[in-house]
């Protein structure tokens, strides 16, 4: 029997094509939009994919999405004469996709309205003007700053904070994610034996300056703001902190819910110190019988549940990708020779503080 | 810049010719040393800083060691050579259709010496220079020096190769015509139409 002939013609109506690029677009999707032009595209005429099977319904808006003002002007955008006719001969077209800038300007804007900040960046790169939209972005932060809008100001700031490129990711440079989990870990990777070396109880410039080193991704986007005036750093990291973790309430319970063990823990470090100077304790014999069972539930309760791991860094790891903020209001704490644990320590004095809802902290002096 | 400096031109660095002789480069090279070193230490070093001292000495020693021995001199000048040759021809080539196959191929030959280029000439030599004897005792490069300029180099390396590419025509991405008011005032919008 001869075998069926499988080169019958498809057809990809023009509307589809339309919907599919246009959802996209609006999406701020550059995966897909990509994919749309690869050459087995389910878009295109010579591609066994079919755009309509189940499988690709995610490339197709919904009924909702496609009243969106987004979608309805990316659509409007697809549809423009040349544009098509563009899309036609690249669709068409055997090797490399030449792609639309329009479309992909389009697309990168409505990536940064969705927060979808490493395909804004990926696509304003591919057009070469990511740097450039970055300074417009710091710029508008100014202007936002100088008429006193901080929330504003620091959603630009933010914005072209985030449209960062890592040039040095291999093999290809990448959109630069902020890793706070890791950055989190070197923020506190020395064990700090003097009090007010702890980040939260530095002296407010240096928390600054700390605290915006940690939270962008580059130092040179931290200088932008820690060159201004200490009136102006404060309102701007504290709506920074709550943009950057929406959830920052959850995090301020859970040290309220920690300070009753924290005031334990204190008391018997501070009643043993004072063991050691009398003469009644051994100093390398300080952390006998303490139990640190009890107190390793403070960073379980910090981070809000237990983890199989119990060392410090393991439960400061998951708390700075919860709550990437938090890494700045805690310290490491030993409750015995081989046990750390991770602790509420900052200044009260510090107007930050207050301004963050922090609760006031029992001190080990 | 000059626009063929973008590669890495090893001659520039030291303030030399292409015709200097070896003993030019020493002298320069230990020269620019000094002066580097004591700019060092009088200046106070940020991380910032760092990275651009770390990156200065490193691409001194490299031009030392790469220019003063005449088969490495003559095949770092052969190789600079070509990936300006292949820039030249694919250019030719993309005015007349950038989206042809042969343009392709010349952009992939290109893009392929070219990465070559950087890997070898910002890389690889650069940290080899920093074990050479000689640079060594010039510049103190020690295995500090060398971790950090890893990573100082690795950036450096694909930011040029970023440079190098936003001289060059569009070829995955239609030429974008962009009305810098319309974007300050899509910035502005962004920002004040909030997230979607």
């Amino acid at each position: 029997m001869a075998g069926k002939n499988i080169s019958s013609t498809k057809v990809v109506e023009q509307e589809i094509i339309d919907l599919a690029l246009a959802k996209a677009i609006a999406d701020g999707d550059i995966v897909n939009f990509r994919f749309l032009f690869l050459p087995y595209s389910p878009l295109r005429e010579d591609s066994t994919e079919d755009i309509e099977s189940i499988k690709y319904s995610y490339l197709l808006p919904t009924e909702e999405e496609e009243q969106s003002s987004l979608f309805q002007s990316a659509l409007e955008l697809v549809s423009r004469k040349d544009i098509r006719e563009h899309i036609q001969k690249e669709l068409h077209k055997k090797g490399p996709t030449q792609l639309s800038s329009d479309l992909l300007l389009a697309l990168a804007d409505n990536a940064v309205r969705h927060e979808k900040f490493t395909s804004a960046s990926q696509a304003y790169e591919l057009l070469r003007i990511r740097h450039r939209m970055q300074e417009l972005f710091f710029a508008q932060g100014e202007k936002e700053l100088e008429k006193g809008n901080i929330l504003d100001a620091v959603r630009a700031y933010r914005i072209a904070s985030a449209l960062e490129y890592d040039y040095s990711a291999f093999p290809e440079p990448l959109p630069a994610v902020p890793r706070y989990h890791d950055q989190a870990l070197i923020l506190h990777a020395e064990y700090k034996t003097v009090w007010n070396e702890c980040i939260g109880n530095l002296p407010i410039e240096n928390f600054l300056k700390s605290a915006f080193n940690y939270l962008f991704l580059l130092p040179e986007h931290a200088s932008r703001i820690t060159n201004k005036p200490i009136e102006v750093q404060i309102p701007f990291l504290v709506e920074l902190i709550h943009l950057i973790d929406p959830e920052w309430k959850q995090f301020v319970q859970c040290v309220n819910q920690v300070i009753p063990l924290m005031h334990d823990l204190y008391q018997e470090l501070k009643s043993r110190a004072e063991r050691i100077a009398d003469g009644r304790l051994w100093e390398d014999e300080w952390d006998e019988g303490l139990n640190t069972e009890k107190y390793v539930a403070i960073s379980e309760q910090l981070l809000g549940r237990k983890l199989n791991q119990k060392d410090w860094w393991a439960y400061l790891k998951e708390l700075a990708y919860e709550h990437p903020p938090s890494a700045l209001f805690v310290a490491r704490q030993m409750i015995g020779k081989e046990q750390e644990i991770i602790i509420p320590r900052y200044n009260f004095d510090n107007p930050i503080m207050m301004q963050l809802n922090l609760p006031v902290l029992p001190t080990i002096k | 810049m000059d626009d063929e400096d973008v590669y890495i031109n090893y001659f520039t660095v030291l303030g030399l010719d292409e015709n200097c002789k070896t003993g030019d480069v020493r002298k320069n090279y230990k020269k620019m040393m000094k002066d580097l070193i004591l700019e060092i230490h009088s200046t106070e070093v940020t991380p910032d800083r760092l990275d651009q001292y770390l990156l200065t000495m490193a691409k001194l020693n490299a031009g030392f060691y790469i220019l003063r021995d005449e088969n490495r001199r003559n095949a770092y000048v052969e190789h600079r050579k070509k990936v300006i040759r292949l820039e030249k021809e694919w250019r030719e080539k993309g005015e007349q259709d950038a989206s042809s196959p042969e343009a392709d191929q010349l952009r992939r030959e290109y893009d392929r010496v070219l990465r070559d280029f950087l890997t070898k000439y910002m890389e690889e030599l650069v940290l080899e220079a920093g074990r050479d004897k000689e640079c060594v005792e010039t510049s103190n490069w020690d295995a500090h020096h060398e971790r950090h300029a890893s990573r100082v180099l690795r950036h450096y390396r694909q930011k040029l190769y970023s440079q190098i590419h936003e001289r060059l025509p569009y070829y995955d991405v239609t030429r974008p015509h962009i009305d810098w008011s319309e974007r300050e005032q899509t910035v502005e919008q962004i920002l004040h139409g909030g997230k979607v």
